[in-house]
């Protein structure tokens, strides 16, 4: 068991392997040795949740190495969650801005189909260079989504309005003298 | 500093490290005593934590003294984490005021 967990490390990046693989190895060494004094259920429950550690640290390490930055745990709870200043939507922007990229694509293909089609001949021939012209729609569509993207952004951040701004402002003792409701 | 987010396991790991500086192993049984068996890492994500936290400049690392020729690796809060531990608890705290607030008054 010990020898596939040290195995497991292998899957993190050399740097992280090299800084904190025997720290790891000792520390997974004792948690063992104690999950072995417990029954089958529990000690499967304990392989499992290790893999699961490993393969997902390991994801997240490499992701690190390649953008530079720490990306969210993705397995780990976000109940208390909580970012100190405002912040902009980042993951959901993207996620709409490649979501936006595909059906611009798509439609763009499409027509380059349909415009690849002569009237005369009915079967269809080979898409024409010349009818790709979906780069410079592409652009710009992308870039008035930047644009409104940033523009909701100044004006979000100008008004302060994120729930945790209000709640560092809130003082729930002028709230229980006033009775009015200000969260 | 500012931009890291403090999850529960992340709190938890912190608060360990508030009294005392500790190894892994110690954080790992610390958590788990701390949330009454509800929280359990896994050394994965412990130690992703711990690097993300070492990075970010909340604890710092260190040798422990050890009678043997190379000493255990400890961890302990740095001035700035303890700083930023102490707010988002006050923060906590202030919305639990909040809920307490919220209760009653829907009560009465």
């Amino acid at each position: 068991m010990f020898s596939v967990y040290r195995s497991l490390l292998y899957l993190y990046p050399p740097a992280h392997r090299h800084e904190y693989g025997e720290e790891m190895l000792a520390a997974f060494r004792e948690v063992q040795s104690e999950a072995a004094k417990q029954g089958m259920a529990a000690r499967n429950l304990f392989w499992l949740r290790e893999v699961q550690g490993l393969l997902a640290g390991a994801l997240r390490e490499h992701l690190r190495t390649i953008t530079g930055s720490h990306c969210p745990p993705p397995i780990v709870s976000r109940r208390l969650s909580m970012r100190s200043e405002f912040r902009f939507p980042k993951a959901t922007a993207t996620l709409m801005t490649i979501i936006l990229a595909a059906v611009v694509m798509a439609i763009e293909k499409a027509t380059a189909i349909q415009n690849s089609i002569l009237p005369s001949s009915p079967p269809v021939g080979p898409i024409q260079p010349a009818h790709f012209t979906f780069l410079p729609t592409l652009l710009l569509i992308l870039s008035l989504a930047c644009l409104v993207g940033i523009l909701g952004w100044v004006i979000l951040f100008g008004l302060h309005r994120s729930g945790a701004q209000r709640l560092a402002d809130f003082d729930p003792s002028r709230e229980r003298t006033s009775g009015g409701l200000r969260v | 500093m500012e931009s890291l987010p403090v999850t529960e396991p992340v709190l938890l790991i912190l608060l360990s490290l508030i009294e005392q500086p500790r190894h892994g192993y110690a954080i790992l049984q610390d958590v788990q005593e701390m949330s009454e068996g509800r929280v359990t890492l896994s050394t994965g994500t412990l130690y992703g934590a711990l690097r993300r936290l070492l990075d970010d400049g909340w604890i710092e690392r260190f040798e422990e003294e050890r009678n043997s020729s190379r000493g255990r690796q400890a961890y302990r809060l740095t001035p700035g984490g303890r700083r930023h531990l102490q707010q988002k608890v006050s923060r906590l705290k202030q919305l639990t005021r909040v809920v307490s607030v919220r209760v009653v008054r829907k009560e009465t």
